[in-house]
């Protein structure tokens, strides 16, 4: 009883601060100083998304967006965590790859996506390719150092007791690679989001990039804001997911912190 | 660079080369003979230094802007727990957000000038920083600051001598990450416009619009070099000042 208590107090005291920041985005609204149509009241962007999401339109732009996210993402894994493991266990095959890999690290891949629209045209491919291309350096390397990073002692051990081949893969490497597999998944994923939405903006026909696009260019402020927070809202839940995901399949190993590009 | 990974490297460039040397390759992948040529024009002309000078001005303002404020109230939310208690609950809820989804608003309210891409920038550079900062700071080892206090050092000694070098290993993390970021956004903001028609962006999405295979390839050259030099540049100075410090390899890097 009192423990839940103390867990809604803690939730409530938790919220102060959201309360407070929308307080004072309604302030300056309301005081003024700004022009309403560029600064909408929270009561407009909330009509905007009422809007939204009644209309046809949210689901249009929210099914190309998400399809590019999960499609990009999706590949990245398929081709990352399988090249991360070959880098590690084939010395010459990591040697001769490395240099995409130190060389393209620091390299925006964005300034690449011309040149990805003039290959594989306007629509889904071209998003896809450059998603799947910035997020194949989070996960490869990421399983590289999770591969590589595999106790010794636990193979020998492993194989003393008679394990096979697959036995050492499936039941001693894996799992001991998986954390760091899975801090690979979680930088790339909000990474995916965030090429999805600006490649969007860049050149696109839907999308919820385009959507904020042209709703500004459309100077709809409020609409805007609304399809900001739809983003926002995404993002937020796609990284709980997958966190949660992570500690139902890794429960043995608490998540270590990420500073990533978000 | 390893030996193979540098013949592999020279090996693609060298078929590049040859197939577009030979027609074989569509009009748009213009060969790097080509591309250097091109590169080596912009250069002499100058173009080429004053678009990237314009773009370095942006996503360096953005950067120590973001960074500075991120490093400087993590800190501050390491130490006290009651400024990371304030913050915690809003920077969790907006971490996961791509922030790039503010640059129409930006664009709005500030124009299509290097305000809002500055400010896009720093926005972006922000949440590294404060986070690598405030757990930099949390996982200072206790002892070191007992050690430190029973020797007698005020609080202002604590922070500066202990809290703030051991947490500087984090705090670099932070910093490589935010300044990947500064080169994205602003190419990202420089793609969507320029007013002063100026910056790498703008001149890959004008070559891009003319044709211009050879110079988008070029410009496209033009950033990889700074983001390149950037990160290497740091990564010296984290060298020289943490001379001494174990640091972990970097993987923890998208």
């Amino acid at each position: 009883m009192a423990s839940a208590l103390r867990r809604i107090l803690g939730w409530l005291f938790r919220a102060v601060p959201v309360v407070l920041a929308l307080a004072v985005w309604e302030g300056i609204a309301r005081s003024g100083t700004v022009n309403p149509r560029l600064f909408p009241h929270l009561a407009a962007i909330a009509e905007q998304l009422v809007f939204l999401a009644s209309s046809h339109q949210l689901g249009l732009h929210l099914g190309a967006s998400m399809t590019r996210v999960v499609v990009g993402f999706g590949a990245a894994v398929l081709v990352g965590v399988p090249l991360g493991i070959v880098m590690s266990r084939v010395a010459l095959f990591g040697r001769v790859v490395e240099p995409v890999f130190s060389f393209g690290y620091p390299v925006p891949r964005i300034a690449l996506y011309p040149i990805a629209v003039f290959l594989f045209g306007i629509g889904h491919l071209s998003k896809v390719v450059l998603v799947a291309l910035e997020c194949l350096y989070p996960i490869a390397i990421h399983t590289y150092y999770g591969v590589r990073g595999v106790n010794r002692l636990y193979i020998w051990s492993a194989q003393n007791m008679g394990a096979s081949r697959a036995q050492v893969v499936l039941k001693v490497m894996a799992p001991a690679a998986a954390p760091h597999v899975f801090s690979g998944f979680r930088i790339a994923l909000p990474i995916a989001f965030i090429i999805t939405v600006l490649t969007e903006m860049v050149s696109s026909t839907e999308g919820l990039g385009w959507l904020i696009l042209y709703s500004s260019a459309s100077l709809m402020q409020a609409r805007v804001f609304a399809a900001v927070v739809i983003v926002a809202v995404i993002g937020f839940v796609m990284d709980r997911l997958l966190a949660v995901l992570r500690n139902r399949l890794i429960f043995w190993e608490k998540e270590a912190v990420l500073v990533a590009i978000r | 660079m390893t030996r193979e990974g540098a013949a592999v490297l020279a090996g693609l460039m060298a078929l590049w080369q040859v197939l577009a040397s030979a027609g074989v390759l569509p009009g748009y992948l213009v060969s790097p003979a080509v591309i250097a040529r091109e590169f080596g024009a912009l250069a002499r002309s100058g173009e080429l230094f004053q678009h990237s000078a314009v773009s370095l001005y942006r996503s360096l303002a953005g950067l120590a802007l973001g960074a500075g404020l991120g490093v400087g109230l993590g800190l501050l939310a390491g130490v006290s727990r009651r400024v990371g208690g304030f913050f915690e609950p809003l920077v969790s809820l907006t971490y996961p957000v791509p922030k790039v989804a503010f640059l129409p608003v930006l664009l709005v309210w500030f124009g299509i000038s290097d305000t809002s891409k500055i400010l896009l920038i720093a926005l972006s550079c922000f949440y590294p920083s404060y986070i690598a900062a405030m757990y930099g700071v949390r996982a200072v080892d206790p002892l070191w600051i007992w050690a430190a206090q029973n020797m007698g050092a005020r609080p202002r000694r604590v922070f500066l001598g202990v809290v703030v070098p051991a947490a500087s290993v984090h705090i670099f993390g932070g910093l490589r990450v935010s300044l990947a970021l500064a080169f994205i956004l602003m190419l990202a903001s420089e793609l969507i416009g320029s007013s002063d028609r100026l910056g790498l962006g703008f001149l890959i999405i004008t070559a891009d619009a003319g044709g211009r295979f050879d110079m988008m390839f070029a410009s496209i050259l033009a950033i990889a070099i700074l983001g390149f030099g950037a990160d290497r540049l740091l990564l010296w100075v984290r060298r020289r000042l943490l001379a001494g410090y174990v640091v972990m390899e970097d993987s923890a890097h998208g």
